[in-house]
């Protein structure tokens, strides 16, 4: 008897292909950006939270946060899954401060953030955050992460959708890249990094449709963190 | 179905738990090891008490670096120690690779506090016949620990373990002031070694390690402390020559 297997007679009925096309990640969008000075830090991100297309789900939903008295996190991304980052952060200072009787210091927070990042690496968070605070001896250090957990220590850095206006301008501005014959040493003043922030930002609020609404700026110094807002234009 | 999933520590009628009784028991049997906190270090010190002349004494590990600026002592069963000392020192890495920095004594203490009580409890296992002296330098400075077999663990200054722990705890009670420097905590300890020790005590059958603190210098990173080091033979040698 001939066999009559499909891939023998060269036929084989059209099999329906349901193509649920659920995706567990969303791009909230927005903007953040942090920099280093020599004792002091800035994150700085806007608030305007996005559902990738033309709609806006919220003008005034943070992104950035204070972690402890020394250090804070500005995040990107997803913003459910950034908010989930946040508060892991923040039980896991906790649960130091219960074991140790002290604070975590700036580094090893870093650590754990790449750690926690990492934990997920099969199913990331969609976050990129950056983190930023003063060592034990109160100099400025900034940390940029991918969604993997990817830890760099950087003088400035921006993440988001408007990431690819910012970034070279803060290169230009802070590194003083492609400034022949200028001072490369000197690292941003606090009332300069808080302009360069503003006008980044504002800036990017005419160019991005997903940047704008408000501006968040937190500036950790010797005495604690402070925070700034800023109107952005709302259109 | 498992025929050791109960304990076998287990209760007596009094409250005591007979098994660590025992473990204590062998700790006492094990060679005298002491501790001194200094004002700017701690150093331990144990006996290397060989029953041949044949032992290479040289290769005898009974000091143990846990990480850089922990390091770790026993009396009692060696084989137990080593164990102890693989964990220890696993559980210190983990440590950095979470946090990037050593461990504070404290918290190596109780992380190997708590191993040492699970075997306490567990299905089939006995308790570990050591007693630990962990010494170190962090975040509040120089720090010297107990830990017992059962678990529990004792922050001292000043303090003894093992075969001749009664009088050598008395005659650190005499020596031992808190303002000493590291130095003369080093000459104390190996002289309560020698009160309790039998026959002539040479650089080869003692072992010494010590770790100091380092006072912060203008500019420079306020947390550094040096590593925990074991003395050379030589510089036994030399402490020897000054007691004798």
């Amino acid at each position: 008897m001939s066999s009559l297997l499909s891939h023998e007679i060269g036929y084989s009925a059209p099999i329906e292909v349901h193509n649920h096309g659920f995706s567990p990640y969303v791009n909230n969008e927005g903007t953040s950006l942090g920099i280093c000075g020599e004792d002091f830090v800035l994150v700085a991100s806007d608030t305007r939270q996005s559902n990738g297309g033309y709609s806006i789900n919220a003008r005034r939903s943070p992104k950035a946060f204070e972690l402890s008295n020394r250090t804070v996190i500005a995040t990107t991304g997803c913003a459910a899954d950034a908010k989930q980052l946040v508060e892991d952060m923040e039980q896991r200072a906790q649960y130091y401060v219960h074991k140790h009787g002290r604070e975590m210091s700036t580094p090893a927070m870093a650590q754990v953030l790449s750690q926690l990042l990492y934990t997920r690496r099969f199913f990331p968070y969609y976050v990129f955050p950056i983190f930023a605070g003063l060592d034990a001896k109160g100099k400025g250090a900034v940390y940029n992460y991918d969604a993997i957990g990817n830890i760099e220590c950087v003088s400035h850095y921006a993440y988001g959708s408007a990431a690819a206006l910012l970034q070279p301008f803060l290169d230009n501005q802070i590194n003083k890249a492609h400034q022949r014959g200028a001072d490369t040493t000197a690292k941003p003043s606090r009332a300069q990094a808080v302009k360069l922030a503003i006008d980044a930002f504002t800036s990017a609020t005419e160019r991005d449709i997903y940047t704008g609404d408000w501006l968040e700026i937190f500036i950790v110094d010797s005495e604690g963190v402070h925070k700034l807002t800023r109107e952005l234009k709302h259109d | 179905m498992d025929r050791y999933s109960f304990s076998l520590t287990t209760f007596s009628p009094n409250g005591k738990l007979l098994q660590i009784e025992h473990a204590l028991a062998a700790v006492g049997n094990g060679s005298t090891s002491v501790g001194i906190k200094a004002a700017n270090g701690v150093v331990v010190a144990t006996e290397k008490k060989t029953g041949s002349s044949l032992i290479d004494v040289s290769s005898l590990e009974h000091m143990a670096m846990i990480c850089d600026s922990i390091g770790m002592v026993y009396s009692g069963m060696g084989p137990d120690f080593r164990v102890l000392v693989n964990r220890a020192r696993k559980a210190a890495q983990t440590y950095r690779r979470t946090y990037m920095e050593d461990p504070p004594v404290r918290i190596l203490v109780k992380e190997l506090a708590g191993v040492m009580q699970e075997f306490t409890q567990s299905g089939g296992v006995r308790p570990f016949g050591v007693s630990l002296l962990l010494a170190g330098v962090d975040d509040r400075g120089p720090n010297l620990y107990q830990v017992d077999p059962s678990g529990s663990y004792f922050p001292w200054k000043a303090t003894a373990i093992g075969k001749n722990m009664v009088n050598s705890k008395t005659f650190l009670e005499k020596r031992f002031n808190g303002d000493m420097e590291l130095e003369d905590a080093v000459y104390t300890a190996i002289l309560t070694l020698k009160e309790g020790f039998e026959g002539q005590m040479t650089e080869q059958s003692i072992d010494v390690g010590i770790i100091s603190t380092i006072p912060a210098v203008e500019g420079e990173d306020t947390l550094k402390q040096s590593k925990f080091q074991r003395l050379t033979q030589a510089e036994i040698k030399d402490y020897l020559s000054n007691i004798a």
